[in-house]
């Protein structure tokens, strides 16, 4: 697959660049975000997905989120997908902002009109990282998932359904049937967030899942925090530091 | 014989033969050269080149036929060889002569001196004795005048007495004649009565006619007793003049052993001493003195044996000889070494950087200071750092990472250092601290090994618990003896599934009646039980984080970084970090533990933090 880079920008040291590709499982061109720490010039890394939430593109984490630094220190890659197939021309895609565009979900759908676009799930886990290992200096054997609202869900899902991929669909229903190597997963929650206020967010059947089934879970509830890329920027260190635990041990 | 005199004469004898030397070595000289000139001048006869032992001559002529007959340079070197010899003998006699004639310098020196001191006693001897004699003189001689005084005075007083008596007798017989001449007859009847009558009284006293005082004078006894014994004492050798005592010479105590010495500075004879030992004690209640002890001794030293360590004797010595004991000397002050001191290894704390050291004294009384001695364990290396002048039972000494150290405590006084403790092992592989006993609340108990703490079933009432100022009386909870150094230290508590408990880090003065956590000087995770789950809590100052954990840790870790300000929780079986305090210590905190339901925590400390801690 031929990639073309779109941007690059030295940032902490290392490159943030973007590429555009054609998709063999969405149908169309699709573009991604990814970061390049200095390590990366001289040695292989271990790769950090990031999954963003509903509206977002491959742009607003990389713009706002200011992970680059604790990737740069850490010497780790991130890649940032967009959120769902662009320039399909499905009917009703654009029509609500939580179904279709840019609310893939990270699902593979079942039905007309979507199945054949819509196929986030198997794009994230199969072949972007395909591509991004045969293009880029990454570790094949060290990646790991992580992000926010539906990209945390995403996160979720990932991991649940490939035990032992990364150090279904619905995170609760799939940790209730958990069986695989342990997992150690950190969620940070914004108290103030209004999704959680308007019971949209349920963490507290995650971790009752969880619980019972024995998966560590480190869940926070942060005082004052909201839903907003403000949020992710101050837990995101937190993240990438937890991450590199695994990524780098 | 004048002994310098006679050096004279022998530097001349060495100076000649130094010469002969000389000239003997030139003489080699011309001989070699003579010898080389020989074949020159060819004499057809070859016995010219001869020379005859036996006759001491060259021998020319056939004359020598039955003598022994060598040529000529083999008798050269004969003679030469003889030569040598007495040359040798003669050097040696010289010496000989030159170091008797030192000897005699010395002993003419040392007789004079002698001699010069012999005659500086008898001059004062003498000079003693001239001047008793004088005070004796003088003392009799006042006596005879005294008596004489006295004498006078009553003669004179017996003078007077006559005198006045004699003329009142005068006076009557003129009054009496005075009268007699009277014409008038009637006046004369008158006044006669009264003078007959004073007549008469006056011849009825008895008159003393005898002279009151003796005429002898009485010499007192002349007591020369005192005189007779001083010049017979100018005979004899004198009584040695007293002793000096030495003060103690470093390292020459032990702990029961002292080498006393003295020195005499005069040349007395001296046939023995007497030291006497007596010990000080350093209690004060103890009125009675302590017994002296008597030892006679021919040197002027002396090691007293079966002593007390860490303990003050006062010495003091006298000289005797034939003619009596000198006067005592000062009194001298020596001490024994201190006994060796006793580590406290269940009190030693370590850390990566550093360890604590306590120790017993190991002595009754107190000693000077201590000395410490560190060594590394694991290498041959015999180098040994010594820290100095510790005043107190502990010691805080900087190590290096990763390494096993053996070190030992020394007690040391004015009498020296003691032998080394037995010694303590520290490997700086972690942070190793004990639990303060003396915080636990009354109902919090402590296992033997000092590890596992509980809180039994049974509360006691609180009419029998103890409270002192440093333990807790709500909480029951206890503190740890955590190093006092600003690096980074870890340790773990295993805890039981149901227990309920508080773990975390507090300033060493946390308020006792309050709870962890609660207030602001300290920090602590808290797990509370329900029935149908579990609850944590990260407070300090009375506020928590809201954190949720899925998977009940069992196992602990608590890791502390002072200069990165934080304190973390870790899940130690999974590796899972639960939760960082950020906080600026600005004291030293200690570990503190606690139990809100009975249950049982278990501490382990000295171990190195994971990796996935300081290396994430």
């Amino acid at each position: 697959m031929a990639l073309t880079q779109v941007s690059s920008n030295k940032c902490c040291g290392g490159y943030q660049k973007v590429f555009e590709h054609d998709s063999s499982e969405l149908k169309c061109k699709m573009k991604f975000g990814i970061y390049l720490p200095p390590k990366a010039e001289s040695g292989k890394c271990p790769v950090f997905y990031w999954l963003s939430g509903l509206t977002c593109t491959e742009q607003n984490f990389i713009t706002k989120a200011g992970s680059q630094q604790a990737a740069s220190e850490h010497g780790i890659i991130i890649v940032a997908p967009d959120t769902s197939p662009r320039g399909c021309n499905i009917e009703g895609e654009d029509e609500s902002w939580d179904f279709g565009t840019g609310a893939g979900f990270y699902v593979d759908a079942t039905q007309d009109p979507w199945k054949t676009n819509y196929r986030m799930y198997s794009y994230v886990t199969e072949e972007l990282p395909r591509l991004i290992n045969s293009n880029f200096p990454a570790d094949p054997e060290k990646m790991s998932v992580s992000g926010h609202s539906m990209g945390g869900h995403g996160a979720l899902i990932c991991a649940l359904k490939n035990p032992g991929k990364y150090k279904a669909y619905d995170a609760t229903v799939l940790a209730a049937s958990y069986s695989g190597p342990e997992l150690d997963i950190l969620i940070d929650q914004g108290r103030d967030d209004q999704f959680l206020s308007s019971s949209q967010l349920l963490p507290d059947n995650l971790i009752s899942a969880c619980s019972e089934k024995k998966i560590p879970v480190v869940f926070r509830l942060q005082q004052g925090y909201d839903h907003s890329y403000y949020f992710v920027f101050s837990f995101i260190n937190d993240h990438i530091k937890h991450h590199a635990k695994y990524l780098n041990a | 014989m004048d002994v310098y005199g006679l050096r004279g004469p022998l530097q001349a004898i060495a100076e000649e033969m130094a010469v002969s030397e000389e000239e003997e070595a030139e003489g080699d000289e011309e001989a070699f050269v003579v010898v080389r000139k020989r074949p020159v001048t060819s004499d057809p006869a070859a016995s010219s080149d001869m020379y005859c032992s036996d006759c001491g001559t060259p021998a020319h002529s056939g004359q020598h036929t039955h003598h022994r007959v060598v040529p000529l340079p083999d008798a050269v070197q004969d003679m030469k060889a003889e030569l040598g010899k007495s040359h040798s003998r003669l050097t040696e006699k010289i010496s000989q002569m030159e170091n008797f004639a030192s000897n005699l310098e010395e002993i003419f020196i040392t007789v004079e001196e002698n001699f010069g001191r012999q005659e500086q006693n008898l001059e004062q001897h003498y000079s003693d004795v001239l001047q008793t004699l004088a005070q004796r003189n003088s003392e009799n001689s006042t006596s005879l005048q005294d008596q004489k005084k006295q004498k006078l005075e009553a003669l004179y007083g017996q003078l007077l007495a006559c005198g006045s008596l004699l003329d009142t007798g005068k006076e009557l017989i003129e009054n009496a004649q005075e009268l007699h001449r009277c014409t008038n007859r009637n006046a004369f009847l008158q006044a006669v009565m009264p003078v007959i009558k004073r007549i008469e009284n006056f011849a009825k006293e008895e008159v003393e006619l005898k002279v009151g005082v003796s005429m002898e004078f009485t010499t007192p006894p002349v007591d020369l007793t005192g005189v007779k014994q001083m010049m017979e004492s100018i005979n004899v050798v004198p009584a040695p003049s007293a002793p000096v005592m030495n003060p103690q010479v470093v390292n020459s105590a032990t702990t029961s052993s002292l080498r006393v010495c003295w020195s005499l500075f005069s040349d007395d004879t001296v046939d023995f001493y007497q030291l006497y030992c007596r010990q000080i004690s350093e209690d004060i209640t103890i009125e009675m003195e302590q017994d002296v002890s008597v030892r006679r001794v021919k040197e002027t030293h002396c090691v007293v044996k079966d002593l007390l360590p860490n303990a003050q004797y006062e010495f003091w010595v006298t000289a005797t000889n034939t003619t009596g004991i000198s006067p005592t000397s000062e009194r001298a002050v020596y001490m024994t070494v201190p006994s060796p001191p006793i580590i406290r290894p269940q009190e030693c704390l370590s850390c990566l950087e550093a360890a604590l050291v306590r120790w017993d004294s190991g002595n009754t009384n107190p000693v000077e200071s201590y000395t410490l001695e560190l060594s590394e364990a694991d290498t041959h290396s015999s180098v040994t750092e010594s820290i100095v002048a510790i005043p107190t039972c502990e010691c805080l000494v900087q190590l290096q990472p990763w390494k096993r150290y053996v070190i030992h405590i020394r007690a040391v006084n004015i009498g020296g250092a003691s032998e080394r403790s037995p010694p303590i092992t520290i490997s700086t592989t972690g942070t190793f601290f004990p639990l303060l006993k003396e915080t636990a609340h009354p109902s919090l108990s402590v296992s033997p090994d000092g590890f596992t703490m509980f809180y039994l079933d049974e509360d006691l009432p609180i009419s029998e618990m103890v409270f002192s100022d440093s333990n807790f009386s709500s909480c029951v909870a206890v503190l740890g003896d955590l190093i006092p150094i600003r690096g980074q230290h870890y340790w773990e508590v295993e805890v039981d599934e149901w227990a309920e408990y508080r773990v975390g880090v507090a300033y060493e003065d946390t308020q006792r009646t309050s709870y962890l956590g609660a207030n602001a000087t300290s920090w602590c995770m808290r797990h509370i039980r329900t029935p149908s789950r579990h609850k944590y809590e990260f407070l300090h100052n009375g506020w928590s984080a809201d954190v949720r954990i899925t998977v009940q840790p069992l196992q602990i870790g608590v890791f502390l970084d002072y200069e990165r300000g934080i304190l973390s929780f870790y899940n130690a079986h999974l590796h899972q970090h639960l939760h960082t305090f950020t906080c600026c210590f600005h004291h030293y905190v200690l570990p503190c533990f606690a139990l809100d339901k009975p249950g049982a925590l278990t501490l382990q400390t000295g171990l190195t933090t994971p990796k996935y801690i300081t290396h994430p």
